[in-house]
């Protein structure tokens, strides 16, 4: 392992795995956390929302407990669709076909994390070529995580045109992520027999036109006091543990493509974009803002970049390596052993485990209807945290 | 004042709906569609047998090129029933998470989106398996969902579909096995995950056709 140390505790807190607390520069051991139990007081109901119900995209039940209009304490159990993932044993390129479905609408997220990760275990010196094409692939997934997430946000305050727009951009910017890489969420893309991508001429025109678009939607958002209000002093939260998104919307300059080594970002000069405000709003202004900033980084890799896949075969041995990137919704840890050539251990610490605890953190005091603008400023997926690996 | 500026807003950005399905796919992705080929191939979900391929256990993972190569061609999915005449005017889907990766979901949503916009074909997402005509399955068997899954079917009224939406809804795929409530499945719509484009396609034809 070249990053990270396996001593007490040091930098900043990213979360746990089921051998390990990850923090930004080490491993220590893991920590016990009790369970959490909800119980109603006299004069209040637990209201069960879910696992299964038109309004979530994915499956979860949520308990919440209120008294009326306000919410008392929200507990968020992502584990009736908990997937057993068996990759332990498995050879390197059978892995990943897993691996890219841990979280497909963030695939790319774990292909990088799982891909670093073993060429820290196995490889003397990072492949540059590989991490322009990773970082390519996640600043698209970036882009169109946001998008999501911004539509997501319009469609509970009944904004319809925006909520359209927004779904019609994310449309686009899947189908450029399929015009280049052959598949909307960048599966098969590191295949050994097919790992062909197309940069053609149009790329840039059709990113160009994307972001002009987005930019005439993102700021006639900002503009609408309506939009604004339901998402000002929704979710309040400042904890030293956010991650991602929601550690930049409350001040925290956190963020793995500048303070982990694992991919190579020195060379795109990127700033984190900071807000203040702790709440929904902030989260959405972050997310919008760093939208401009990954198609910078887009832009200047299709320009002037050498890209090259993965050479998944090409790896072989016995070792053991770690890696953490920037999801859309903030650090994925992955933690790799192989032995000849096969997986012996490989755990994720994900962001959306951190962001669910936030989520349950930020709603208390809250009333009803900010539920759902509060749930979607998050960006939780539910396949990434009710998952488990084996 | 504010709706009307929204409106407004939304004129300006003209239409933006496809044809589809009466006209060709406008932006269809290479993966996964129909794929052509002959020969042996090392397929990890056994998707190539005897020369065959088996689209509800293709993970398109593209293993088997250049003896396979794909086409663009979005029908990948099959139906052995149609709904009944009463359900072909408005098609109300009901979704179930089994345990996907989000990526089937995700799909699934997009038909909402603009360039497909289902509704325009009589197709909506109902929040409760009371208001729906047919289950939309996806994900793999997960112990905590079979239950909830088969409350949902219960629930509701007659007549009633089910949908398996994606390869691990077919066939389990890579992850795991299929739901169990998929060995009712009168459509199957193929994919990992299908995308938006078959996804309609199924589903108009599902509801026999477009009235
Ligand atoms: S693309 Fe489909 S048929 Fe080809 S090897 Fe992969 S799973 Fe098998
Ligand atoms: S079929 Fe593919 S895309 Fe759909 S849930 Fe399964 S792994 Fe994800």
């Amino acid at each position: 392992m070249r990053y990270y140390k396996t001593t007490r505790g040091n930098g900043r807190y990213i979360g746990r795995t089921a051998s390990f607390t990850v923090y930004s520069d080490s491993l220590d051991s893991p920590i016990t956390v009790g369970e959490r139990v909800t119980e109603a007081a006299p004069g209040e109901l637990v209201f069960n929302y879910g696992p299964s119900t038109g309004g979530m995209v994915e499956s979860a039940r949520i308990a919440i407990t209120t008294p009326g209009e306000i919410i008392r304490s929200i507990r968020v159990d992502p584990t009736y669709k908990m997937r057993k993932l068996k990759i332990t044993g498995l050879a390197l390129d059978d892995a990943f076909l897993q691996i890219e479905r841990i979280n497909g609408y963030h695939s790319s997220s774990y292909q990088a994390a799982f891909l670093k990760a073993a060429e820290d275990a196995l490889l003397p010196d990072p492949n540059q070529s590989l991490d322009e094409m990773l970082v390519l692939q996640m600043e698209l997934e970036r882009i169109r995580s946001h998008m999501n997430v911004m539509e997501r946000l319009c469609e509970p305050a009944g904004f319809g045109v925006p909520y359209h727009q927004a779904a019609q951009l994310r449309e686009e910017v899947s189908r450029l992520i399929s015009s280049i890489f052959g598949h909307r969420y960048f599966f098969g893309v590191h295949s050994a027999s097919h790992s062909t991508v197309n940069f053609n001429t149009g790329i840039l025109k059709q990113s160009g036109d994307i972001e002009r678009r987005f930019s005439a939607l993102f700021e006639s958002l900002q503009d609408s006091k309506i939009f604004v209000n339901r998402l000002q002093n929704t979710g309040k939260i400042d904890k030293h543990w956010l991650v991602g998104p929601a550690a930049r919307a409350a001040g925290y300059r956190y963020d793995a493509r500048i303070d982990s080594p694992s991919l190579d970002y020195r060379k795109y000069g990127l700033t984190p974009y900071i807000e203040e405000g702790r709440d929904a709003f902030a989260r959405f202004l972050v997310r919008g803002n760093e939208i401009y900033s990954s198609f910078a980084i887009v832009n200047s890799i299709i320009t002037d970049g050498s890209p090259e896949c993965a050479k998944i075969s090409d790896m072989h041995g016995s070792g053991t390596g770690a890696s953490r990137v920037e999801s859309p919704q903030g650090d994925l840890f992955c933690y790799l052993s192989l032995k000849n050539d096969k997986v012996e251990k490989i755990e994720f610490c994900s962001p959306s485990t951190s962001n669910i605890i936030a989520f349950e953190q930020s709603m208390p005091g809250n009333v009803f209807t900010d539920f759902h603008f509060n749930w979607e400023s998050f960006g939780i997926w539910i396949s990434e945290a009710g998952v488990s690996i084996e | 004042m504010r709706n009307s500026i929204w409106f407004l807003k939304g004129l300006r950005n003209g239409k933006k709906t496809e044809r589809f399905p009466a006209a060709d796919p406008g932006e269809p992705p290479l993966w996964p569609s129909v794929l052509e080929g002959k020969g042996e191939a090392a397929c990890p979900t056994n998707a190539l047998e005897s020369g065959e391929w088996n689209a509800g256990k293709c993970i398109a993972c593209r293993r088997c090129v250049p003896q396979y190569l794909p086409t663009g061609n979005q029908k990948t999915y099959s139906l052995s029933q149609v709904a009944p005449r009463l359900l072909s005017r408005s098609f109300y889907l009901y979704q179930v998470d089994s345990g996907t990766c989000g990526a089937c979901n995700a799909e699934l949503l997009s038909i909402l989106s603009p360039q497909y916009d289902a509704s325009r074909l009589n197709i909506f997402l109902t929040n409760t398996p009371r208001h729906a005509d047919a289950l939309i399955l996806m994900g793999v068997y997960t112990e905590g969902m079979d239950e909830v899954i088969s409350k949902a079917y219960e629930a509701m009224p007659d007549p009633k579909l089910i949908i398996a939406l994606g390869t691990c809804a077919i066939s389990g795929g890579v992850i795991g096995k299929a739901p169990v409530l998929s060995s009712k499945a009168v459509v199957e719509i193929q994919g990992c995950p299908p995308s938006p484009y078959t996804i309609l396609e199924a589903i108009v034809e599902a509801k026999g056709g477009v009235k």
